[in-house]
């Protein structure tokens, strides 16, 4: 008796440790991402003026107003040392409302701003709360950087076009690769494997001469061209293994029914390959869409999403919540896909059972 | 993956590259009226065009029944236009907007009209004195100075009581800021000075700006001026944030704390005080024997030679340059200071006005010099060389190094054109 | 009808290699060109004319030993700190425990995140008024004055600190690729090692690590084919010049320096050049170990 609750008491404290060693894992892994998507909500002040920062994005801010000599001193409550502190004394009320917006990402109003000076006439001063706008950090992001949007669309157009490159040359290879016997389908096999780790970076500069030759220079379509190298070769691998599940006899019954061989692989095989192809497309989609490397050498004037938030990253001039909140625009759409895909790469990898 | 989510996607997928083919537009305008062309280099970005067209061009062309043909053109692409029109003599170009460096050149060739007599009929307007030996060429003017920027002081004001007594923030010399500093650094146990350590950044104008004071030229690394401000800038060893060197802009560890006293680009230091009016005092740049050093940029207006519409070209510029529209002007688009001393009337006390008044001090007093980018083979190389020096005498030595400074001198002459 | 099947033989026999074909063009055109574009250009002055100057220009920059050494450092390194974490945490997947699903499914998401978002996030993160600082002072770690200066900027915190936000990324893909193995095995193998009187660290020892060997190559090539990404994350933490690797000069004297003079263009060639000989002979030894080359002579 004494025995099995030692027993039992030692196996508690082994799945014990075991749940905590995960769990310690998770928090490194997620902790960095948590604030990654907290900063991105927070404002200015959360930001800058408050140390240690915040845990928590806050929802509202507390104000206070006060009569001074130069007209009005406004101050904001901060929430770690638990003191209002004083941002400015103006008697601009113009300014102050742009202020508020920009500093605490809350909107003041005229009327409300108005009601209160009209209290501070009998009072000394007036305090009051504003609910922060949650988003305001990523349409502004759009509204400084003004090139954000432009290169927000020439980066989707980038990986559709992406997509439909690799996903019409790199099925045919495929195909090609399941259904046939060639001369050198090993070599190129391999080849395609070389390609595939080979660092696009070092071609970059090249094939940057080489689309200005052809009139493609700094252009979405371009930059999809160059792209699609990498993605060909992996649709051809993926591709590949589909068409190999799925029996020939199927397309050769169709044929027997009356269909050619075409038919019979466009109603027949190709349905039955589409999960498989929209996994290779978001793959595609994925790779041009976190590309920047290339980018930044094969686009001058018109740059992709990723490349704009490199810039912003890179001399973030002092606004780091509006260049988490690029980067969170960029990661969103991306782990969207991945999510979609996830269950591909692992069994690419010689079949995770999840 | 479920059928429909597939034919979803691909719907998708059609409908985005279709609307995004479409989402490309171009406009166009036409004009009867006399068209005055001018060719800026100022306002590229286009919310700043629109800002000027809207705001300040119509206004011009109403009261003078014309039409302004305003386009971006950068400095390189405007003196071969220039030289095309003059050389074909069919000029159509009536107005430029050049950088301050270029000036020699368009003068040099001719390109364009002397502004002297124009100048002296404006009774209500002094441009900026600073400018003066850049924009007048043996004796008379051919430039206007327009949209200036310069280097000014910012400080928290916890730094405030370790500030020597007796010492006036606004009229602070170097040596002063370098007590102040390592006085910041005693009481507080972690540096506090800042400027940009990531390399080709900033540094060579921050430090520039010092050795203007001393009677030094710019880039000067070795000159006598040169290696006062190295006596000075070596006693800041201790003084620099401890993560200086990975400060490609100061404004983030200013608007933290992090970082309480730093001089810097007038935007910058822009930046830094609106985050925070009541936590930040601004100064103009510091001084020293040689006056007010602060690097300086501008850019000028000038008429070209043989205008089709000169007398409209005359009014423009005297248009432009007056001290209420300059200033409109100024705040409207990002960053500029506007060149004229008449302006520090119409400012009031409001946070970009404040940043405005020191400037124009600056360019007023001050010893200045542009960034001298085209007499180089490749400035990038030359910012390179001063980044390297600094790191190496300031930051690891501590102590002025001649022989390593005539090396990077030469350096830097190799570079030169 | 004799013609009919000739002809429909013809086709057979052409339809792989017309299939093939836009795969062939398509990487001749844009992958061989500026392949052998590259080799070729670094040869070339602006002129047109044939020098080494560009080579020698690469062998005398005085960041190009810098470069190679924080390379090759930086790969290792965080090759074999990655390995040991991934490795670890793929055995804890294996004991199955209730909830590794989910565990597998937090651990893979860095694999999602674009290098620039991540930068974006350990930027803010390693200030030293930034949120590790304010982490480590709420839960009592450090005092308000003790902040840790992350990024002094100095070359060895420097190193440390990549190495720690590379290891953040991409222990989950070297993970991924050693939990495939691991399932992979025979479980029997291992349960005779036990039934023979082994312990759990005999078994690992003797059993399991043999047995995976060939996917610890293949993980640790791959990491280290990866690892020459690692420029972007110094070039965004740091700037450029700070902590120089091949792949950073590369982009900065083509995107920097280049402009102004077209001459580094020719340069980042050079480098260009170098760069792929030392990744292709990786890719090449990858190949060799996997097995690649021996089934092709199976067909």
């Amino acid at each position: 008796m004494k025995k099995e609750l030692q027993r039992n008491l030692v196996r508690t404290a082994r799945t014990t440790t075991l749940y905590i060693l995960v769990a310690g894992v998770a928090m490194v892994i997620l902790f960095p991402i948590y604030f990654l998507v907290t900063m991105s909500l927070m404002s200015d002040f959360e930001m800058y003026n408050e140390w240690p920062l915040p845990m928590l994005p806050s929802f509202s801010m507390s104000f206070k107003l006060q009569n001074s000599q130069k007209g009005y001193l406004l101050s904001i409550y901060n929430k770690v040392d638990n003191t209002y502190l004083d941002m400015l004394d103006t008697n601009d009320t113009g300014y102050i409302i742009n202020f508020v917006k920009r500093k605490t990402n809350c909107t003041l109003t005229r009327e409300k701003l108005n009601e209160i000076i009209e209290e501070l006439k009998n009072n000394s001063k007036v305090e009051f709360k504003l609910r922060k706008n949650f988003l305001l950090n990523y349409t502004l992001f759009f509204r400084l950087k003004k090139d954000a949007w432009p290169a927000f669309l020439r980066s989707i157009y980038t990986a559709v076009v992406t997509i439909l490159i690799s996903l019409s040359i790199g099925g045919m290879g495929g195909y090609a690769f399941s259904r046939y016997f060639f001369k050198g389908k090993n070599f190129l096999k391999l080849g395609v494997l070389f390609v595939r780790m080979f660092p696009a970076v070092a071609t970059a500069i090249p094939a940057a001469i080489i689309l200005g030759n052809m009139g493609l220079y700094d252009k979405p379509i371009g930059l999809a061209f160059i792209y699609s190298i990498g993605s060909i070769g992996l649709t051809i691998w993926i591709t590949a293994s589909i068409f190999l599940s799925i029996p020939v006899e199927l397309e050769e019954a169709a044929q027997i029914f009356g269909t050619s061989k075409a038919g019979a692989f466009w109603h027949v095989t190709l349905p039955l390959a589409l999960p498989g192809l929209a996994a290779c497309a978001m793959y595609a989609f994925i790779g041009s869409w976190n590309e920047y490397a290339q980018a930044i050498i094969l686009t001058q004037f018109n740059p992709t999403f990723p490349v704009v938030v490199f810039e912003y990253v890179l001399g973030a001039t002092g606004m780091a919540h509006l260049a988490t909140a690029g980067g969170m625009t960029l990661a969103i759409p991306a782990v969207i896909f991945y999510l979609f895909i996830r269950r591909y790469i692992l069994r690419m990898w010689g079949g995770v059972r999840v | 993956m479920k059928k429909p989510v597939v034919f979803f996607l691909t719907a998708l997928l059609v409908t985005i590259t279709v609307s995004v083919g479409f989402a490309t537009g171009q406009r166009e305008g036409g004009a009867a009226k006399p068209v005055l062309v001018v060719d800026s280099r100022l306002w590229s970005p286009p919310e700043e065009q629109e800002f000027v067209i809207n705001n300040v061009l119509k206004d011009f062309e109403t009261q003078n029944d014309c039409t302004i043909d305003f386009s971006i053109v950068n400095d390189n692409d405007m003196l071969k236009r220039a030289k095309v029109q003059q050389s074909t003599n069919h000029v159509s170009t009536d107005v430029i907007i050049a950088y301050v460096a270029k000036f020699p050149e368009w003068v040099k060739n001719g390109y364009v009209d002397d502004l002297t007599s124009y100048v002296a009929s404006w009774k209500d307007r002094t441009f900026s004195k600073g400018f003066e030996k850049l924009t007048i060429f043996n004796g008379k003017q051919y430039f206007l100075p327009i949209g200036a920027d310069v280097y000014l002081l910012a400080a928290n004001k916890k730094a405030l009581k370790y500030l020597p007594s007796g010492v006036d923030v606004q009229n602070i010399t170097w040596k002063q800021v370098v007590d102040w500093a390592i006085a910041i650094k005693k009481g507080e146990g972690v540096g506090k000075f800042a400027w940009t350590g990531v390399p080709q950044k900033m540094l060579i104008y921050q430090f520039g700006s010092m050795v203007l004071s001393y009677g030094g030229g710019f880039p000067d690394v070795d000159s006598a001026g040169a290696i006062k401000a190295w006596q000075q800038a070596v006693r800041l060893q201790h003084a620099f944030t401890p993560a200086v060197k990975t400060y490609d802009n100061v404004v983030p560890a200013m608007k933290r704390g992090e970082a309480w006293l730093t001089v810097t680009h007038n935007a910058r230091v822009g930046q830094i005080y609106e985050s925070n009016p009541n936590q930040f005092v601004i100064a103009p740049a510091p001084v020293g024997p040689a006056g007010r050093g602060a690097i300086a940029g501008t850019s000028g207006l000038a008429i070209m030679k043989n205008a089709p519409h000169k007398a409209l070209a005359v009014k423009f510029l005297e248009y432009m340059t007056r001290p209420d529209i300059m200033l409109k002007l100024m705040k409207g688009t990002g960053g500029f200071i506007p060149p004229i001393d008449e302006c520090i009337k119409l400012l009031g006390t409001s946070v970009k006005d404040e940043v405005i008044k020191k400037s124009l001090i600056v360019l007023n007093q001050g010893v200045l010099s542009f960034v001298p980018g085209a007499q180089f083979k490749d400035w990038g190389a030359v910012k390179l060389v001063v980044d390297k020096a600094f790191n190496q005498l300031v930051l690891v030595e501590g102590a002025v190094d001649k022989a390593y400074l005539a090396k990077a001198a030469k350096e830097i002459d190799a570079l030169r054109k | 009808m004799d013609s009919l099947t000739h002809s429909r033989s013809i086709w057979k026999k052409a339809a792989p290699y017309l299939l093939i074909a836009p795969t062939i063009v398509w990487y001749g055109f844009f992958w061989a060109r500026p392949v052998i574009q590259a080799f070729y250009g670094g040869f070339f002055d602006l002129n047109g004319h044939f020098t080494l100057d560009n080579y020698k220009f690469v062998f005398n920059d005085p960041y190009f030993l810098q470069a190679i050494f924080n390379t090759f450092f930086i790969a290792i390194v965080s090759v074999a700190v990655e390995f040991v974490l991934a490795f670890g945490l793929s055995l804890l997947i294996n004991i199955r425990f209730k909830g590794a699903g989910v565990f597998l499914f937090i651990a893979t998401i860095p694999m999602a995140l674009p290098f620039v978002a991540i930068a974006a996030m350990w930027k803010a993160g390693l200030a030293t008024y930034g949120w590790l600082n304010s982490f480590l002072y709420h839960v009592g770690l450090i005092a308000k004055n003790g902040k840790i200066v992350f990024m002094s900027g100095n070359k060895w915190p420097s190193i440390f600190v990549i190495i720690i936000i590379d290891a953040w990324g991409v222990i989950p893909s070297m993970m991924i690729i050693l939990v495939a193995g691991m399932q992979n095995l025979n479980e029997e193998l291992k349960e005779a090692g036990y039934i023979f009187g082994g312990t759990r660290l005999t078994v690992l020892r003797k059993i399991t690590i043999p047995l995976l060997k060939s996917t610890i190559t293949t993980a640790l090539i791959l990491r280290i084919i990866s690892a020459i990404q690692i420029w972007a994350i110094i070039t965004l933490m740091f700037g450029y010049l700070r902590l120089p690797t091949l792949v950073s000069q590369l982009v900065f004297y083509s995107d920097q320096r280049a402009p102004a003079d077209p001459v580094y263009y020719q340069r980042a060639l050079a480098y260009s050049v170098i760069v792929a000989i030392i990744i292709s002979s990786i890719v090449i030894l990858y190949l060799k170990v996997s097995g690649s080359f021996r089934k092709e002579e199976n067909g």
